[in-house]
């Protein structure tokens, strides 16, 4: 203890962004707040992406009154599988992803869904369930089948790359993977790992799991530091392209690569988190200031 | 960055403009500082009416002395100048105070007035008391042998004082044991004396028969006890005084009032006139004689040894008028003015150290209540709550309900449990239970629904560790909030608040990392070390 409180002035020195200084410095001079519903509402960031013609999963539907449910759904229901979002939800909550099985059921975690429940949960998409009580729309998308590069690593869930932009430039990057006790989630504070992304060699590093370092995957052993990352050029390109399209000069990006479509752009965030620097084992400023 | 100039410009005139204006009145109020701190100051006047008999007439009181817990000071006496005034200090330390008359017949008016500044004292009692030697005994007969009133030697008295004595393993058991034997007779409101034996047949007494019968018993058992005579001073006109008893022990005369129910404590507001069983007031037999005690609150500060008049002289930048003025309730007042502290407070707790809490200000709100409710009390009282309501919303939170309506539901039931746990402390007599009205209800309703939705979007860990940083918070705003100052520094110095704005605004410039964050970054400042 008394180590620590002796190295508080290295400490002062060090290129650290902590959260007043990512408020104050990042987000509140470059993210106006009338521009946030582009990045909250996922329903306007798709149209962004679609209208400049950014690679991410195609819409089926958007969905704003109850009314227009069965009208969507006659529509959708000829996909074998596709993801149902609210445009506001939090936290992953209210997200399903169904498929459609040999004997034409809808499957989901799992289970077999009927066409009624699944109306249910668009409705309650509508009510706010999801979103704290305010009225929201239903996104109806395509899924997106994780790229088999990820399976080496850890087989399951969705995992995905997080690239921080400042004024359209990439400066730092993760790939955020499930684990066993994260329950399919690839968020760190969900028990996800971080892994470090080396940004001139599109390369992966070391593995962060909250607490400490590995070289590998803590479920499977994979040793991941210094594997390609493979479409790592376009993953750039795009996050670049997304960044250009936003009124929003501070962002998180999140990315998934398809197994087909290669990178795809899944969301973006105004106040992307901090974590980031932990895993990659760097501070912000080091980046900020050298670009 | 025009904005950025002007505004810096306006700032730095501020606080220049508060900071002279603070300066100036900070001279006469350190020249003023009074140590004796009182709590409560009370402007009492003993006034009395009568009517001279056919020859020598006599009217006599005592009036009141100085000791550690309380100050006597501005004494003026009016009367008639057919009536002579002398003060005289008896033996024992009480001051006899008697108008004389030879004139027959003729109707008197006479005023004996006075400020008191007092204190509360409370003793803590060893176990075992100091040995009193037989030669010390014979200098405190006075206070252990029977009177005619407190008849410790009876074999009433003695019977009780032996059941009481039973089973104890201290002194201090002993006393507590027969306070609250004394304690627990029925109080009634009789006015004629009640003698220590009367006290016990009757089973009722008011303040005279109990504190005969506690000083009886404490006699009768070996320790020196005396009667307490004096007024319990309320913003009110009143005729009744007051008796207590106080024990000798280690040297020191300890109070206890069992009527009151004050164990070795004795309240800011008791005025003491004078020791041993004697009547306030004596006069001349068979003469027409009235008598009022008038006593008014005084406001006051508790550092400053200036009077009402001198502090609104202090300076035309004061909030006295508010107080004088009584428009605003004083404690309204208070808390008005420390909610920008606790605000502030909480804003350095969250930016600086990076304290995270259920509800911005929730710390602050909570702390004013933990001032009435005590604190240890009060933070159990606090932590049961929200884990009771938090646990009963627990399975609405799984349900899926709207948000409005699940507050509603969570906020039901905070007010359900506050009535019935209010309910059980007045059936049981448990005080600190019947105090649940002080928490800001809603308020804490939406900590505990936040609370509730914390155990199941972070997990029942997260959840528990920002339960204990909002007690920590709540914790620090109530050590700060308790200094019996700060609202008379706030009232003095409005000016305060204008540096909390500045103050405020370099809190909302901060870009250091927080504390938590050096911690939560690790291993990175180790790394830029070993660099």
């Amino acid at each position: 203890m008394l180590s620590t409180f002796s190295n508080m002035k290295s400490r002062r020195k060090s290129q650290v962004v902590g959260l007043n200084e990512r408020n104050i410095n990042l987000i509140y001079p470059n993210n106006p707040k009338k521009h946030y519903p582009l990045a909250d509402d996922k329903v306007l960031t798709k149209e962004i992406l679609h209208q400049y013609a950014i690679p991410c999963a195609a819409t089926y539907a958007v969905i704003e009154y109850n009314s227009d449910i069965k009208k969507a759904w006659e529509y959708c229901k000829k996909y074998t599988t596709m993801a149902i979002k609210p445009a506001n939800g939090c936290g992953g909550g209210g997200i399903k992803i169904i498929k459609k099985d040999l004997d034409h059921n809808w499957i989901s975690s799992g289970k077999i869904i009927s066409e009624r429940q699944i109306f249910q949960h668009m409705a309650a998409i509508i009510m706010g369930f999801f979103s704290l009580g305010s009225h929201d729309r239903v996104l109806i998308e395509e899924c997106i089948e994780p790229h088999p590069f990820f399976h080496k690593i850890y087989p399951q869930g969705v995992p995905d790359f997080r690239i921080i932009t400042l004024e359209h430039k990439p400066l730092m990057a993760m790939l955020r993977m499930p684990t066993d006790k994260s329950d399919g989630k690839a968020n760190l504070h969900q028990k996800g790992v971080g892994i470090g992304v080396d940004m001139d060699n599109g390369t992966l590093t070391e593995v962060y799991d909250g607490k400490q370092y590995f070289d590998h995957h803590p479920d499977t052993n994979f040793k991941v530091n210094g594997i390609s990352i493979p479409y790592w050029k376009e993953i750039l390109e795009i996050s670049v392209d997304t960044a250009k399209a936003f009124p929003l000069n501070y962002l998180g990006i999140d990315i998934v690569i398809d197994k087909i479509k290669g990178p795809q752009i899944m969301e973006i965030n105004v106040r992307p988190g901090l974590g980031i620097q932990l895993v990659n084992k760097k501070g912000l400023k080091e980046v900020t200031q050298k670009k | 960055m025009n904005l950025k100039t002007n505004l810096r410009t306006v700032l730095i005139l501020v606080s220049v403009v508060a900071i002279v204006s603070i300066g100036l009145k900070l001279k006469p109020i350190l020249m003023n500082y009074d140590n004796f701190n009182p709590e409560v100051v009370y402007k009492v006047n003993y006034d009395y009416f009568f009517k001279s008999g056919d020859k020598h007439t006599a009217v006599k009181t005592f009036v009141p002395y100085q000791n550690l817990r309380q100050r006597i000071s501005e004494e003026k006496i009016v009367n008639d100048t057919t009536l002579t005034f002398i003060k005289d200090t008896l033996k024992n330390g009480n001051i006899k105070g008697v108008w004389n008359t030879e004139i027959a017949n003729q109707y008197h008016a006479v005023k004996y007035q006075f400020v008191f500044e007092g204190k509360e004292t409370r003793h803590t009692l060893p176990l075992r008391f100091d040995f009193i030697s037989e030669k010390h005994k014979e200098h405190l007969q006075d206070y252990l042998l029977p009177t005619e009133n407190i008849q410790s030697d009876h074999s009433n008295i003695k019977n009780i004082a032996a059941q009481l004595q039973e089973e104890t393993q201290n002194d201090k058991e002993i006393i507590q044991n027969v306070f609250d034997y004394v304690a627990a007779i029925p109080s009634a409101p009789i006015i004629t004396l009640t003698d220590a034996l009367t006290a016990i047949e009757q089973n009722r007494a008011s303040c005279n028969g109990k504190s005969r019968l506690f000083v009886a018993i404490c006699r009768n058992l070996g320790y020196p006890a005396r009667i307490k005579g004096g007024i319990i001073l309320e913003n009110t006109n009143k005729r009744t005084s007051h008796v207590w008893a106080e024990v000798l022990i280690n040297e020191v005369w300890v109070p206890f009032d069992a009527l009151n129910n004050h164990f070795a404590y004795i309240p800011a507001n008791y005025l003491e006139i004078h020791t041993g069983d004697e009547f306030l007031i004596t006069h001349t037999a068979g003469i027409q004689f009235d008598y009022t005690y008038h006593i008014d609150e005084t406001h006051h500060i508790s550092f400053l040894n200036m009077n009402s008049e001198e502090i609104s002289e202090l300076s035309s930048i004061s909030l006295w008028s508010l107080v004088k003025g009584g428009v605003m309730p004083k404690n309204a007042l208070n808390l008005l003015l420390l909610l920008p502290i606790g605000g502030l407070l909480v804003a350095f707790l969250r930016n600086i150290i990076g304290l995270k809490t259920f509800g911005v200000f929730l710390p602050v709100l909570i702390a004013f209540s933990l001032l009435h409710t005590g604190f240890v009390f009060g933070i159990v009282l606090f932590v049961v709550l929200i884990l009771m309501v938090g646990l009963v919303s627990y399975p609405f939170e799984r349900l899926g309900l709207l948000y409005t309506p699940k507050l509603v539901i969570s906020l039901t039931f905070m007010v359900s449990l506050m009535i019935i746990t209010t309910m059980i402390g007045i059936r049981y007599d448990i005080l600190w239970l019947t105090t649940l009205s002080f928490f800001p209800t809603i308020i804490l309703t939406i900590a505990a629904e936040r609370f509730a939705r914390a155990t199941t979007e972070d997990g029942y860990k997260e959840a528990i560790d920002k339960l204990l940083q909002t007690l920590l918070a709540t914790t620090i705003c109530y050590l700060v909030l308790s200094w019996s100052w700060l609202p008379s520094v706030l009232i003095i110095f409005p000016e305060l608040l204008l540096l909390i704005i500045i103050l405020a605004v370099f809190l909302g410039r901060y870009i250091g990392i927080r504390w938590v964050e050096f911690y939560r970054f690790r291993p990175l400042f180790n790394e830029s070390i070993s660099k």
